[in-house]
């Protein structure tokens, strides 16, 4: 049991610091990107090609260049995330309606406090949407992270389908595998929620523009 | 990994592949084989329920947010867990495989079925349309753009999921990626990528040709 | 408080403005109008340098304002666009705490000012700071949006088509309390709108443009006596230059009771019966004007004479209908005239000013015309 948590907390963990790192990258070049749109195309474009790359040829090409280990799954759970990150950013940020952005560039705000002020406040509930879909992503990869030698519940899962005809197998499978489903789950819902906490209250739908 | 130039590397590619076709081929007409499988079963639960709940607000919630968590579990933990039940082999794929394909098609169906302008709908019943004749005359030509989007977003995923179905004995190009894996072999992992990619590719581009050629005229954007 | 000179801006062939000179002074308020894409946004926005000349110079408080900052510059003039903009992420006292949060105001006396402006409006603070603006309907947005404008107390405020997403009762209603407003608060304002109607409500003075040009700059009192051309005129309406100057023709009525002198006594008593009138004017075969007999001419007379022609008074005074209806009604008011015939130039008789109906007119212009284009 406590080998389950363990594990479920390095899990966690790994999926973790790979959006970390996504959202280190993506956040800056989102926001980078809606003040040069040229490149926008391109680094959405990039960033949707990694995507499409299947987890397991992710894994073992980046295990081929980098060898075993955590911290190659990271690097692909970084690369997977960089996608839902950067392009929600983008699109979160440039939806923001561009009245509202000459108003406070007309009232004398600077660039950088449009940005803070006006832009992020409202974009952050579809910038969390984009986080919450990496992490959902991470958790899903970091699964076969146990392949090439990374961490986390994978591992069960793989020794427990490989012994599938013994019912220690069959323990060891579901130990690691329910875990692995309850993890996901509960960072979806756990992020939905927090995304709602998190949207600005005059943003959410309030009963009186219901009616119309 | 020995070093090698680009040339000789292609040659020794090259080699590998005339040795391993048989391999290829089969795992790729497994791969196709599992993928369509599964994405034609979704297309044929998902979009009739989409239709159906597209008038049944509460349904509808339900309905979309159970397909919503069951995209969200790990691949890896769903074949596992489906695995005991089902047995090892390409059943077990299929039905994963069919079970992450439904979301995308039940919601683009869905929403696609609910953005229809009411104005046509009321015009279809103004003229003395049935439900039946209002679903197939005009619900469903003018969702079609936004299903058919959906079913492509479903397969283009598939493909590439399709590629773990290898990690419970069901084969496809996931065992030569697999192969390269244990092997530490990088012409067995991109015997199995490159395919992989590719017919992501096609699929995705065929629908896309589809989905042109089955919008209705008036609908085309032009340009 | 702002000066352009010669100021022109292009985008690539287009010519926004075109070689603007204009001069506003202190406690001023201009009205920029004209028909859409004549250059109206571009002139405003280039006074908070939003858009900056292609050529010229913009003073604004005696300083080039390509000298200043325009962070700075902004933060010292307020501004109010049509979309309202105000952000849906902040509450109304933030809102119109905005600039005074820029200029680095600490919370306690934004929120002071918030609600002291708040109840300038007569919107209650306890019931309003705390708001978000989705919560307000679009009149109350707007209020918040001019109010924004005035939390830093700017001397110069820009206002780009403020009130016309409104709809017209709403829009009256703050155009009413905003002119109320600048009464009080004596600001520099330069308002852009095409609504004819709002610039000669509020304006003391109307910028017209056609074309990035000005046309006619002038008071609305002049702008309506003299119009520079055409495009102008078109552009105020007929019905209301005429209403300035309202001549006869415009208040009398048409088809006045009538009849020729041969026209016998008794015949011509019925028809005054039938017509409920006691006068009937006289006019010959040719519709020429010949003066009127009166129902007690005929009661005093019929036993004598035969015919209305030979008792006709040939003294009635008449007027003409180019004349100004003023006059008209000046002359029936001093002569004690219960009416007067309206004769063209010919001497044609073509109508009648009563008594009654210069009431009517009368009371359309002092209190607007509310069949007319408006
Ligand atoms: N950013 C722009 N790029 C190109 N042309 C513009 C731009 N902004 C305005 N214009 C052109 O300049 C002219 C004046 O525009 P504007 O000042 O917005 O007019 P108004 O506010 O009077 O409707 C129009 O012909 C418009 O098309
Ligand atoms: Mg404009």
């Amino acid at each position: 049991m406590e080998k389950i948590i363990l594990l479920t907390l390095e899990h966690l963990g790994l999926s973790t610091i790979g959006v970390l790192f996504g959202i280190a990258v993506g956040l800056p070049l989102g926001i980078m990107i809606t003040r040069r749109r040229k490149l926008a195309g391109l680094v959405v474009g990039t960033t949707e090609m990694l995507q499409t790359i299947p987890s397991l040829a992710m894994l073992a090409l980046l295990m081929m260049w980098l060898g075993l280990g955590n911290s190659t799954l990271i690097i692909a759970l970084f690369l997977y995330s960089l996608l839902p990150i950067v392009r929600n950013t983008y699109t979160g940020l440039v939806n923001v309606d561009t009245g509202l952005i000459e108003a406070g560039r007309g009232m004398g705000m600077t660039r950088l406090q449009v940005l803070r002020l006006v832009q992020l406040p409202l974009a952050l509930p579809v910038i969390l949407a984009g986080i919450r879909v990496a992490l959902i992503t991470a958790i899903g990869v970091a699964t076969i992270g146990t392949l090439i030698g990374a961490g986390g519940l994978g591992e069960l899962i793989w020794l427990g389908m490989k012994n599938i005809e013994t019912s220690k197998g069959v323990n060891m499978l579901f130990s690691g595998a329910i875990p692995a489903a309850l993890l996901a789950i509960a960072c979806e819902l756990g992020l939905e929620r927090l995304e709602k906490a998190l949207t600005p209250r005059g943003l959410r739908v309030s009963p009186e523009s219901m009616k119309n | 990994m020995i070093i090698m130039g680009p040339v000789e590397w292609l040659f020794d590619f090259w080699q590998f592949l005339e040795f391993y076709s048989d391999s290829v081929i089969n795992a790729t007409v497994r791969h196709l084989t599992l993928s369509f499988g599964a994405i034609l079963a979704g297309i044929f639960v998902a979009v009739p329920l989409g239709i159906l709940i597209a008038n049944r607000a509460k349904l509808a919630r339900v309905f979309l947010s159970i397909t919503s968590i069951v995209q969200t579990i790990p691949t890896l933990a769903f074949l596992a867990l489906v695995l005991p039940l089902l047995g090892v082999g390409v059943l077990p794929a299929l039905v994963v495989l069919f079970l992450y394909s439904l979301l995308p098609i039940l919601r683009n169906t869905y929403t696609g079925i609910r953005n229809i302008d009411a104005a046509y709908l009321e015009a279809g019943l103004g003229m003395g349309m049935n439900s039946r004749q209002l679903l197939f005359m005009v619900k469903l030509p003018l969702a079609l753009p936004v299903i058919i989007a959906g079913i492509r977003l479903s397969t283009v995923y598939i493909i590439s999921w399709a590629t773990l179905s290898a990690l419970i004995g069901a084969g496809g190009l996931g065992d030569l990626i697999l192969t390269g894996i244990q092997t530490y072999d990088l012409n067995f992992i991109l015997a199995g990528t490159i395919p992989t990619a590719v017919l992501a590719l096609l699929a995705g581009s065929l629908i896309n040709r589809l989905e042109l050629s089955l919008t209705p005229r008036g609908l085309r954007t032009q340009g | 408080m702002v000066k352009f000179s010669h100021v022109t801006r292009k985008y690539g062939n287009t010519v926004a403005v075109k070689d603007l000179n204009l001069k506003i002074a202190g406690n001023e308020f201009v009205v920029l109008i004209g028909p859409s894409g004549c250059g109206k946004t571009t002139t405003l926005k280039m006074v908070n340098r939003l858009i900056n000349p292609t050529s010229g110079t913009i003073e604004v408080m005696g300083k080039n304002i390509q000298d200043l900052n325009p962070v700075t510059l902004r933060r010292e003039i307020g501004y109010v666009i049509q979309q309202v903009g105000l952000f849906p992420n902040m509450t109304i006292a933030e809102n119109i705490g905005v600039v005074p949060h820029l200029l680095g105001w600490d919370k306690n006396k934004s929120r002071k000012r918030a609600a002291a402006l708040l109840t300038m409006v007569g919107m209650d603070p306890e019931t309003y700071m705390d708001r978000y603006p989705t919560e307000l309907s679009g009149g109350q947005q707007q209020r918040i949006g001019v109010l924004r404008a005035l939390a830093a107390d700017p001397p110069l405020i820009l206002m780009d088509e403020p009130f016309g997403a409104l709809d017209p009762i709403t829009r009256e209603t703050l155009q009413d309390e905003f002119k109320r407003l600048q009464t009080e608060l004596h600001k520099t304002i330069i308002f852009v709108t095409h609504d004819i109607d709002e610039a000669l409500k509020l304006a003391d003075r109307i910028v017209i443009m056609r074309a990035g040009e000005v046309v006619q700059d002038a008071t609305p009192e002049e702008l309506l006596r003299h119009p520079a051309d055409d495009f102008v005129a078109a552009f105020l309406g007929k019905d209301r230059l005429s209403n300035q100057e309202l001549q006869v023709a415009q208040v009398m009525l048409e088809n006045p009771v009538k009849a020729y002198p041969e026209m016998g006594m008794a015949e011509g008593l019925a028809l005054m019966k039938r017509k409920k009138v006691d006068t009937v004017l006289i006019t010959d075969h040719g519709g020429r004007f010949l003066g009127s007999v009166s129902v007690d001419e005929v009661n005093a007379k019929h036993r004598s004479f035969n015919t209305l022609g030979e008792i006709v008074d040939q003294d009635t005074p008449a007027i003409e209908k180019t004349a100004a209806a003023k006059d008209a009604f000046n002359r029936i008011n001093e002569e004690k005239l219960p009416y007067l015939p309206v004769i063209d130039e010919k001497g044609l008789l073509v109508g009648i000013v009563t008594r009654n109906n210069m009431v009517n007119a009368l009371a359309s212009v002092v209190w607007g015309d509310h069949n007319g284009s408006s």
